[in-house]
């Protein structure tokens, strides 16, 4: 089994699982549906092609620069009336960096790799006006396993929020992966989501729910910095912050 | 089979404005590299392209996106067949329509219910959304209706005929419907793909939005009640935007088909489209509170692009924010910046075979000028991409 790794990173992503009608909202994480959709558009696949062999990929995703959620509120106007149409709300989110990767067979991982280095459809990370800032593609682990990809790929997330946390030498990384397929272990099964890609068919299109496990990793701060004894005592030793104190008996 | 791919990057200064809006009235932002930015939503930007296309375009390579679609198909019908007019022409061109995108087209329920209590007429079919028709289709329909008007339904009974429909929805697609897309609920195998990627502008440094406290006096005001006619708050920002949109040169074939004519080169379209993209991209503002602020500018610097392998935006350049200098302004550093990182990011991931091509306005603007081969206006940009693109279709063929 052969693991490709990618870095989704941009000013604005959005990766819809219920989203429906006016209100497109956005997952914390990149769905396993907007990720294999990515791949699918990468390789050129028409919307109503056949998707098992990409919808059986073993998926996992960590998530390296949370980024906040930015409201996009649209509205738009008859061509020739300029009358109101309704109006749509779209949920992105800012400033956010995931790695994601996709386990399975060698050859179609070799494959999705070169892919995503000469995609057939434009990519985009989950809406069409999000194009990734950074290249996609990390690069492909020969006989390695999702987890240890997701724990040994290096911190993705741009140097402003690593020096953020230079005091930490290392930070801890949620991952949200799928059961293994043996069942290994199989850890607490946490919640689902339906973002298992059955079809994009536009006329019909249709997801599975799909168990997720979360996890955290440590991974080592490039910006950390070891914390200097006196500046740590400081810290401790900085009396409590009560403002509303100094009311007490007014 | 190489790839064909244009990117268009903008670096625009705009002044005191508000070019796209929310809910509360407040310019649009997002956060990137931790601090707040201005932002304009790419449907403002691709809108404002759109608007800009029929200075450049005869309204016959333009499509017309309307609910009001049978109306516009019905003055055709009756342009052809002068005694099928009025609510004959548009129940005709009804029926055409549903045929050929198999969403329903008829009096909208609230507009009919009103009018028969007043006991007006029926009004016009209107279709559930907007539906957005070339001008070539709406000709061919046109031509198929004038056919079956003796009996639409019984023409249209015939298998033969409703596929036809289909297929003149489905071919001859205009520029705008090639590069922006169209999507029909009802009817998904007569989608478009768009073959434009256009992403939110976004300030390349940071911005908070100010508010502008004014009052209105009233000319007619008199002394019994003095005071201000109206108050009230703008809220806007000044920003240095970065721009980034690409066209799959590949895709836009694909929707567009070859030339048809005889006497024209089969790449005309695709350049075509590709020309007025960019200057239609370059050239255009979105309009909000346009006559409050009066914020007509153009861009200081534009890069275009050709590649063969995959597109590539250089937002990151900007992810740490632009600060100004202790003189002020930010298209200097934004320049510099594009200057240190497009070689590297090309070094790294960029393909052999690509050309890059670079409009540029006064002196903050120096540094990006060894990036590409120059050129003295938009007009030429427009020219030479154009030119490119159709060299590099022919050389596939």
């Amino acid at each position: 089994m052969s693991v490709l790794a990618l870095q989704l990173a941009g000013p604005l992503q959005s990766w819809g699982s219920t989203a429906r009608f006016a209100r497109r909202t956005t997952e914390n994480a990149p769905t396993k549906s907007g990720v294999i959709g990515l791949l699918a558009a990468a390789q050129g696949l028409e919307r109503d092609a056949d998707l098992s062999d990409l919808a059986a990929l073993r998926f996992g995703v960590r998530v390296d620069q949370q980024g906040t959620r930015t409201r996009d509120f649209q509205t738009a106007h008859h061509a020739e009336t300029d009358d109101a149409m309704p109006i749509s709300e779209r949920y992105y989110l800012s400033d956010a960096v995931f790695v994601a990767a996709v386990q399975g067979e060698g050859g179609l991982i070799a494959e999705l790799y070169d892919a995503v280095r000469a995609p057939r459809f434009l990519p985009y990370l989950g809406r069409r006006s999000c194009p990734p800032s950074r290249p996609v593609e990390l690069g492909v682990h020969a006989d390695a396993d999702l987890e240890d990809v997701l724990r040994d790929e290096p911190w993705r997330a741009a140097a402003w929020h690593q020096r953020r946390r230079r005091q930490e030498a290392t930070v801890e990384l949620q991952v949200i992966t799928e059961p293994g397929r043996s069942g290994d272990g199989g850890g607490s099964p946490g919640d689902t989501l339906r973002d298992q890609p059955l079809s994009f068919d536009p006329r019909h299109r249709r997801y599975a729910l799909r168990t997720l496990r979360r996890a955290t990793v440590r991974v080592a701060n490039p910006h950390g910095r070891p914390v200097h004894t006196h500046t740590a005592d400081q810290r401790h030793g900085a009396p409590a912050h009560d403002p509303t104190s100094v009311l007490e008996g007014a | 089979m190489s790839r064909i791919i244009l990117e268009v990057h903008v670096l625009q200064n705009v002044p005191p404005s508000n070019l796209n809006r929310d809910d509360t009235g407040t310019p649009k932002s997002a956060v990137y590299g931790g601090v707040t930015r201005a932002r304009v939503s790419s449907q403002a930007w691709k809108r404002a392209t759109r608007r800009y296309f029929t200075k450049l375009l005869d309204a016959g390579e333009l499509g017309v996106r309307t609910k009001r679609v049978a109306e516009v198909l019905a003055e055709r019908i009756t342009a052809r067949a002068p005694a099928v007019v009025g609510p004959a022409a548009w129940e005709i061109a009804a029926e055409v329509l549903q045929a050929a995108t198999g969403s329903k087209v008829e009096p909208p329920k609230r507009k009919a219910d009103s009018a028969k209590k007043k006991g007006a007429e029926e009004p016009a079919p209107e279709s559930s959304y907007l539906m957005f028709l070339s001008s070539r289709q709406l000709d061919g329909l046109a031509e198929l209706a004038v056919q079956g008007a003796a009996d639409i339904k019984g023409f249209l009974k015939d298998k033969d005929n409703k596929a036809r429909a289909k297929r003149i929805a489905d071919t001859r697609h205009s520029v705008d419907i090639a590069l922006f897309g169209r999507m029909v609920a009802d009817s998904p195998d007569i989608n478009v793909d768009a073959a434009t990627q256009v992403a939110h502008a976004l300030s390349v440094h940071q911005v908070s939005n100010e508010s502008d406290y004014f009052t209105a006096v009233d000319d007619r005001n008199s002394g019994a009640e003095p005071g201000a006619g109206m108050i009230g708050t703008v809220d806007f920002n000044s920003a240095t935007l970065y721009r980034y949109a690409a066209v799959d040169v590949d895709l836009l074939e694909r929707n567009l088909g070859k030339g048809l004519d005889a006497e024209e080169s089969p790449t005309t379209p695709v350049r075509r489209a590709v020309e007025a993209f960019v200057e239609g991209f370059v050239a255009s503002l979105p309009t909000g509170k346009i006559n409050t602020f009066g914020n007509h500018t153009l861009p200081d610097a534009v890069v275009v692009t050709l590649r063969s392998s995959r597109p590539v935006s250089f937002v990151s350049a900007f992810e740490k924010p632009v600060v100004a200098d202790e003189f002020g302004g930010h298209m200097e550093t934004a320049c510099a910046r594009l200057a240190d990182y497009i070689p590297e990011i090309e070094r790294a991931y960029g393909d052999e075979s690509t050309d890059t091509w670079l409009l540029r306005i006064g002196p903050a603007t120096q540094k990006v000028s060894g990036l590409g081969t120059e050129v003295p206006s938009l007009k030429r940009l427009v020219d030479v991409a154009g030119a490119a693109v159709a060299d590099r279709l022919e050389r596939r063929g």
